[in-house]
């Protein structure tokens, strides 16, 4: 498999141009803004319970991450 | 959901049955209310927000651990902390922590932010370390009005005991994610300019420079065949069943994705080998 780098100095073993190793481009949506509600969300967890965002994290402060793979 | 916050990755085909679907990774921080306070969005997947720098900002503060690795200046007016936050020294290709400069000031003095007039020292933090470790611009609180009615002048200022963080990454030079760590410890050297005054009267401009050693560490990573090569520690969890899932619920779902899916990647492996092979013909 081939390792390349990136123009920003980062290794993946994947040749440059991997449609997975495409970054954000500059100007792109990033979602809600800083200052507004997070729109609300129901998924199931990793036990397959339905979670309510708002509802269920209780008063509580949240972080919600958005990943592309597990491994790191 | 991720089509919701409009965060899909839009650069991949719907045709790209095995990676379509993929958001451009980032993190919301919220209040008690749900409402945003922070958000992390990078132009790389590489570049992954470390917890701790995810939890000081749900804090909003930032809480080191005695254990950091640190160097301490030798003012006795105001005492400056270098310190690198969380993780314990391991370190790894694209993750961002923090290197905190933490001031504490004795009471009455107050150190200038952007804006001064000529002739008055601003506070600079400036970071550097070996190749391969990126500093980024370092990020300041928020100052102080300070009113001067003799001068007729209104200066920003930091009293008290505040931070400035500068967040920082490795990247393949320093920790690759494709060959084992070359080296153990990384310095890192720290110069902090500053003038402390008070109301009435200043101290002469200071320069700090403080030194620490980072000492670094692999972390581990499941066992997967596609890693193989990674220079972090192999841990005794086997990532393949989930990965062949996952692939089997691709397939399944686009019976032509994964012809598609290899169409591409020997395109890609051609050019690359075309690449490899103009450079070494340039080099030798």
């Amino acid at each position: 498999m081939t390792i390349e780098r990136d123009e920003l100095g980062f290794d993946a073993p994947a040749p440059l141009g991997h449609p997975g190793r495409v970054g954000l481009p500059a100007g792109h949506a990033t979602g809600p803004a800083v200052g507004e509600r997070l729109p609300d969300f129901v998924l199931p967890d990793a036990f397959g319970r339905e979670i309510r965002f708002h509802a269920d994290r209780d008063r509580a402060k949240a972080v919600v991450v958005f990943f592309r793979s597990a491994v790191w | 959901m991720i089509r919701a916050y409009g965060i899909l990755n839009d650069q991949i085909r719907p045709g790209d049955a095995l990676l379509h679907g993929i958001p451009y990774p980032g993190v919301y921080v919220t209040d008690e209310d749900g409402v945003v306070v922070s958000k992390f969005f990078h132009d790389t997947y590489k570049k992954r927000d470390s917890p701790e720098l995810l939890i000081d900002a749900a804090l909003g503060r930032i809480e080191l651990a005695d254990d950091a690795p640190q160097a301490v200046g030798s003012d006795p007016e105001v005492k400056i902390t270098a310190a690198v936050h969380g993780g314990k020294g391991s370190i790894r290709q694209g993750i961002r922590r923090q290197l905190v400069v933490r001031f504490e000031l004795s009471p009455g003095l107050h150190l200038y932010g952007e804006p001064v007039p000529e002739g008055m020292v601003p506070t600079t933090v400036r970071a550097s370390g070996p190749p391969g470790l990126v500093f980024e611009e370092p990020v300041l609180p928020p100052t102080e009005p300070l009113r001067l009615d003799a001068l007729d002048l209104e200066l920003r200022v930091w009293s008290g005991c505040f931070d400035i963080a500068v967040p920082f990454y490795p990247t393949g030079e320093l920790a690759s994610e494709v060959r084992p760590l070359d080296r153990d410890r990384a310095p890192i050297e720290v110069t902090v300019r500053y003038q402390a005054c008070d109301d009435e009267t200043c101290l002469l401009p200071r320069t700090e420079k403080l030194s620490l050693e980072l000492p670094l560490d692999v972390i581990d990573i499941p066992s997967l065949a596609m890693h193989r090569g990674h220079g972090q520690r192999e841990a005794s969890y086997d990532g393949t069943p989930h990965l062949r899932r996952l692939m089997l619920r691709k397939i399944r779902a686009h019976p032509l994705g994964l012809l598609r899916f290899l169409g591409t990647n020997v395109r890609l492996e051609l050019a690359a080998w075309r690449r490899r092979r103009k450079s070494s013909r340039e080099t030798g």
